[in-house]
């Protein structure tokens, strides 16, 4: 018999209510509540602030994400919702944040399972004619799925589970309705910790070598690019053979710059002013977000590791393949797609 | 325009200014007097959208487990949706409420009752809830037999002192915790354990008690910051300096099944919980209070 049964069977009968309202205060007594401090945590300082970023305390995926189970057993009066969602009542006695989602989920659900046995469909606001979403929401929208992507791998990182499928279907989401922006600028915003997170444990990017060049996506709107430097605009972009009319997305890593146009299907980069040292050799391109856009075919299959068609040449400058696709710069839709897989682009010897 | 949860997860692209819609609809019709209110109206609509998202129903696809919400039907799920929108918009207004000096316009708005939201849910906003306070949680873990047991071994640690046991096993009975307190004296029954007619300084055998509770409940806790308050507790006592420091090598911590990382992780939480002040360092270091704090640092989870 186990210690679980035996305490089960000593308790029978089980204490009264009054007895556990006793118990509970002298837990609560002996057990300080921790989470009280959380709340009361200044995140004035800019590491606090980064550190905020990092590791979202206030967000528990584990335990936020039970909560319709929990509630609709609660709903249903099963007998062994306290058995089964043990963990969470611990976390919900004193995580607020948490305690504050169960409350509303519960309020929430409780009248949707009611909708049907007592009211009529709620018709309301059905019929209007779809608005289009302002572009404030829409960033919005993309930072939240961006957000529950990091925190998705996070807690698989910590279960030692594979986050990795819902992870990019979340991110690959927010690259495709951001894509629906107009404003580069805002664009930017909505798509700030895409890198980022789409690079965490090990993700696209991460090699040993360190990249000798850096580049970044030239977002040419207002707002400007991720790092707020001034960005050269597109018709004074200068670029060798390059026609003013042609579609061309902008890279820069500090000083230097680099293009990619596109011939047909074929999508071509261009890169000026590389370093001596790369300058006769082959060199390795990395395209962190390569792996989450689908539409294009990278050259060599993968696009952490293309290997340029041909060595730089020796004035620093580099013109090689990347890839193809049916994708058209020249749609304003489905260049932004194209731009935003190509945020970032490293650069590092072969 | 209709829309499932069916569709918003997979197809959250196609669907989403359908839903936004809805939401914008529904928002300012609760949001009453701050129906104009642009920045409002969003606060209402984003935070349904976010909570969509956590709960995996918007853009989760087939990665993500099918929740109770996915198996609404239409009309449960729309009216899952205007309780959350309505829910959001009292908050807000209760918000605002708080900030104007006075609220009497609110309800000068109109008569009819969806236009005074707050008007029907003054006295309860969650009716008949099982859980709405953390006491009542409490109330119910305390009636739960995981919880009985982790602490009747606990206290029955105890015994190697008997007057610190003593003096909980009389805390107990002056809670009147009978139920625990008769499994506890059962089981120790088997041992040789003797109770004093009277226990002098019962007080300071309490305390001491409460404590190796304390330490007992964190060893059984698989919470990361819990297991590494503890370690810190127990690995930095020898190395006090003159100013009731305490340092500890996280190498020092990094042992039996935890790494280097894992400690890291559990330092930046309880920095995150306010009782460290730890940059990255490879040393930590502890004032006395901090110590004192980790003590009594526990987490459920």
């Amino acid at each position: 018999m186990t210690d679980h049964q035996q305490f089960e069977d000593k308790s029978n009968p089980p204490g009264s209510p009054g007895e556990y309202e006793r118990l509970a205060k002298w837990l609560k007594e002996t057990l300080p509540v921790t989470t009280l401090l959380s709340e009361n945590v200044s995140s004035s300082s800019d590491d606090e602030m980064e550190f905020e970023g990092l590791f979202d305390e206030t967000y528990h995926l584990h335990f936020y994400q039970q909560l319709p189970d929990f509630v609709i057993a609660l709903l249903k009066n099963d007998p062994l919702v306290n058995i089964r969602f043990a963990p969470l009542l611990y976390h919900l006695l004193i995580c607020p944040d948490c305690h504050r989602a169960y409350l509303e989920i519960y309020d929430a659900m409780r009248v949707a399972v009611q909708a049907d046995e007592i009211q009529p469909p709620v018709s309301q606001g059905l019929h209007f004619s779809v608005e289009p979403p302002p572009a404030r929401v829409v960033v919005h929208l993309c930072k939240v799925l961006i957000s529950q992507a990091e925190a998705v791998l996070r807690q698989a990182h910590r279960d030692h589970t594979n986050g990795d499928p819902l992870a990019r279907s979340l991110l690959q989401q927010a690259m495709r309705i951001s894509s629906r922006i107009a404003q580069n600028g805002v664009r930017g915003q909505a798509l700030e910790d895409l890198v980022r997170v789409a690079t965490l444990f090990n993700g696209a990017g991460v090699t040993d070598n360190p990249a000798a060049h850096s580049y970044s996506l030239q977002l040419t709107g207002s707002g400007g690019p991720r790092r707020g430097k001034t960005v050269r605009r597109a018709e004074t972009f200068r670029h060798a053979g390059s026609p003013t009319e042609q579609p061309v997305i902008y890279l820069r890593d500090s000083h230097l710059e680099g293009t990619i146009t596109q011939h047909e299907d074929s999508l071509e980069l261009h890169l000026e002013d590389l370093d001596e040292h790369l300058r006769g050799h082959y060199v390795i391109i990395t395209i962190p977000l390569g792996s989450l856009f689908e539409p294009v075919h990278w050259i060599g299959g993968n696009p952490h590791a293309i290997r340029s068609a041909v060595p730089v040449a020796e004035d620093g400058t580099l013109t090689t393949p990347l890839g193809e696709t049916t994708l058209r710069m020249n749609n304003p839709e489905e260049r932004n797609q194209l731009e935003v897989t190509f945020w970032r682009l490293e650069v590092r010897p072969a | 325009m209709p829309f499932s949860a069916h569709d918003l997860r997979y197809n959250l692209e196609a669907n989403f200014p359908a839903l936004y819609t809805y939401l914008h609809h529904r928002a300012q019709r609760f949001l009453g007097s701050l129906q104009f209110d642009a920045d409002e109206v969003d606060q209402v609509v984003e935070h349904v959208i976010e909570q969509l998202v956590r709960l995996g129903v918007a853009g989760g696809g087939d990665e993500k487990p099918l929740t109770p919400l996915d198996s609404l039907t239409n009309a449960q799920f729309y009216a899952f949706l205007n309780r959350s929108v309505e829910h959001k918009a009292i908050d807000r207004l209760r918000k605002r409420r708080l900030l104007v000096s006075s609220f009497a316009e609110l309800e000068k708005e109109g008569t009819e009752a969806e236009n005074n939201p707050l008007n029907e849910v003054t006295e309860s906003v969650w009716g008949a809830q099982p859980f709405p306070t953390p006491e009542e949680i409490a109330l119910k873990l305390a009636s739960t037999q995981e919880l009985r047991v982790l602490l009747r071994h606990c206290i029955e640690a105890l015994k190697k002192a008997p007057h610190q046991l003593q003096a909980v096993l009389q805390e107990l009975e002056e809670f009147g915790t009978t139920a625990l307190l008769r499994a506890v004296t059962e089981d120790l029954k088997e041992t040789s354990y003797v109770p004093e007619a009277s226990l002098a300084n019962s007080s300071q055998h309490r305390d001491h008690a409460h404590k190796k509770l304390r330490i007992c409940l964190q060893r059984k806790s698989s919470n990361l910051a819990v297991i590494v308050a503890l370690r810190l507790t127990e690995y930095g006592e020898h190395t006090v300096s003159m100013h009731q420091e305490v340092t500890v090598d996280i190498q020092i911590l990094a042992q039996d099944n935890l790494s280097e990382d894992d400690v890291r992780i559990g330092l930046k939480r309880l920095t995150a919980e306010g009782i460290l002040n730890w940059h990255d360092e490879e040393i930590v270091h502890l004032t006395a209070v901090q110590k004192k704090r980790l003590r009594r640092f526990y987490k459920f989870e």
